[in-house]
């Protein structure tokens, strides 16, 4: 090819201003299409490194009571024997769960804690440390929980409904932000033995038991163990979780392929019926330009920068609108699409920006040359033949 | 001195043993909950109580319930910090702090050549009397070194399998032909207590526990092959 001439990009601007309404059309379709490809590989890279950085916070082993296969509580009782395991070096017994303030049709979730004891929950255990400064029934709620209780005429307390139909009046002590954590948007943080009375265990009762493992080799050997010495559990570790999560986005990542091939198939369309063949209008133009002096490089520089034009201003554009749908909207009305909604709701995970260079090469290499062939391979043809015989 | 330390430690040892006689709690729940807690709630609550002040576990628990700074507590966070401070900080002052067995990304094992921090489980030390310190892959590149310069050594350190924790590796047990194996292979996998080498070679299929002055250099080789 000829040295950058911009005199050819002008030729090539001019060209497309020619024939502006269909040249806009295909922007507009290109734009669309790579927006909508953009979009969902943004979500999902971006969900995949919030689940990871969710993972770091879970602890080794998790293990849960189970009859009828339902979690029930689990004994306290049993951490003393789990310890006396040698591979575990910590371990303890979490209260947690929900609660549904009828009223306002409000599910919170409920997180005991216990002073002094692991939390792994950075963001919990951070929080927690306020609940020291109160005596009696108090709990640490949310900015977004308080904002509900208020609407109900709860400033300062809130009657708690326990399952034997009495009330329980807990002191709302402080309330903390959850922007960094929207997971946590309707958490309250209270003593465990408090969240025992609500939830309606029995002294020894837990939601579950987590357990520090020291050594990670270790760990599926504890988890072998403890599914032996407790037939009636169900041991998860970390990775086991990790899998779990992973493959439900992977399974809405199925519709999302199912959209990516439909989309890259009406992309498709275009480029096909581009790469078909130019009208006799566009021939008879290639024709003149030959005619005039224009050397075949010549010309193929023209196309090729009349095809780069419309693809990288379209990508471009494409790839910034969903870069604003994504991250600075928040990608609303795709939930449906995106996250299972019983078990991953979209607007609890904080749409960081977190995007995968590989990602956008792709996308970049699956459209933009596309098009340039496409435009090229029939000019190129009908270039090398002689002048005269295609103004015929 | 070394002599009179070692008694001290299992002087020090037995009276730990007789606060845990007083509660309900397992060895295991102690150590691994009550001290962990015992030391958050002194090191939060009274970091001022010193253990050292006090002959008996008794007269260390009352002063913690009437006069220090955590009077105020429940029952059980008491008797945490009582029991943490004097099962496992008074013990602790007594054989000093273990060396931390941390690397740069650029240190390499003298015997293999590989870089250590790939492997933080696995990197043991030995210290000579001259200050200087070598750390390997595994007791098994130690034990080649070693075997080559035995001389003025002030002490060979590793991690426990199971805690993680640096222990004093002459006084480790090492259990060899398991299933677990080291960046170099078959490895003396080296536990603190007998109890522990034992479950140990149950759990992984281990064929033997040695001490550490049992390792000689046939082992060693037998263990290459």
């Amino acid at each position: 090819m000829s040295s950058f001439n911009r005199y050819f990009l002008e030729y090539a601007f001019a060209y497309l201003m020619r024939y502006r309404r269909k040249n806009i059309f295909i922007v507009i379709v290109f734009s669309l299409l790579v927006m909508l490809l953009a979009t969902l590989f943004f979500i999902s890279s971006s969900l995949e490194y919030s689940l990871e950085k969710k993972f770091t916070r879970l602890p080794d082993i998790i293990i849960t009571k189970q009859l009828a296969g339902r979690a029930v509580p689990i004994d306290e009782k049993l951490l003393s024997t789990l310890l006396s395991i040698d591979g575990v070096s910590d371990g303890v017994s979490r209260v947690y769960g929900s609660y549904l303030f009828q009223k306002e049709n409000y599910t919170m979730h409920i997180e005991g804690v216990s002073p002094f004891e692991v939390i792994y929950d950075p963001f919990v255990e951070k929080e927690s440390q306020k609940l020291t400064e109160c005596d009696g029934a108090c709990m640490l709620v949310s900015s977004e929980l308080q904002n509900v209780l208020r609407r109900a005429a709860f400033e300062s307390y809130f009657h708690f409904v326990l399952p034997d139909g009495r009330l329980l009046k807990v002191a709302i002590v402080k309330r903390f932000a959850t922007k960094r954590r929207p997971d946590l948007h309707n958490l309250a943080i209270m003593d465990k033995e408090l969240a025992k009375e609500i939830f309606g265990y029995r002294e020894n009762e837990a939601t579950d038991i987590a357990l520090s493992v020291a050594n990670k080799n270790e760990i599926e050997t504890v988890k072998r163990k403890i599914a032996l010495m407790f037939p009636n559990t169900e041991v998860l570790s970390r990775s086991d979780i990790k899998k779990e999560e992973l493959g439900l986005i992977n399974y809405n990542s199925g519709i999302f392929l199912l959209l990516f091939i439909i989309t890259f198939f009406t992309f498709f369309v275009i480029v096909y019926d581009k790469a078909n063949g130019l009208s006799s209008e566009e021939k008879r133009e290639i024709g003149i330009l030959k005619a005039v002096g224009w050397k075949i490089e010549d010309v193929l520089s023209a196309k090729f920068y009349e095809g780069f034009l419309i693809s990288f201003f379209s990508f471009t554009v494409g790839i910034t609108l969903a870069f604003v749908y994504v991250f600075v909207f928040k990608a609303p009305f795709l939930e449906g699409v995106v996250a299972h909604e019983t078990t991953l709701h979209l607007r609890d995970f904080l749409l960081e920006v977190h995007i995968d260079f590989m990602t956008l090469l792709l996308l970049f290499l699956l459209t933009v040359p596309l098009y340039i062939a496409a435009t090229l391979i029939p000019a190129w043809k009908i270039a090398v033949i002689d002048a005269d015989e295609v103004m015929r | 001195m070394k002599r009179s330390s070692f008694f001290l430690f299992f002087f020090a040892l037995f009276f730990s043993v007789l606060p845990l006689g007083a509660t309900e709690y397992s060895h295991d729940y102690i150590v691994k909950k009550i001290y962990p807690m015992g030391e958050k709630i002194f090191k939060t609550k009274c970091p001022d109580v010193d253990v050292t002040a006090f002959d008996s576990y008794v007269a260390l628990q009352t002063y913690i319930d009437t006069k220090s700074s955590c009077k105020k507590l429940a029952k059980r966070y008491r008797e945490a910090v009582g029991l943490y401070l004097w099962g496992s900080q008074r013990v602790k002052k007594h054989n000093g702090p273990m060396p931390s067995l941390t690397v740069t990304h650029t240190q390499k094992c003298p015997v293999c050549g590989m870089f250590l921090y790939k492997y933080p489980r696995w990197v043991s030390m030995i210290e000579y009397k001259d200050e200087k310190r070598f750390y390997f892959d595994g007791m098994k590149d130690l034990m080649k070194y070693y075997f080559e310069h035995p001389q003025s050594i002030e002490g060979i350190y590793t991690r426990d399998y199971y805690t993680q924790k640096v222990i004093n590796a002459k006084n480790a047990y090492f259990v060899i032909g398991s299933d677990v194996y080291g960046p170099m292979g078959d490895e003396f996998i080296p536990l603190q207590t007998k109890k522990e080498a034992e479950r140990f070679l149950l759990d992984h299929r281990g064929k033997k526990i040695l001490r550490f002055d049992a390792i000689d250099i046939k082992t060693l080789q037998a263990l290459d092959e």
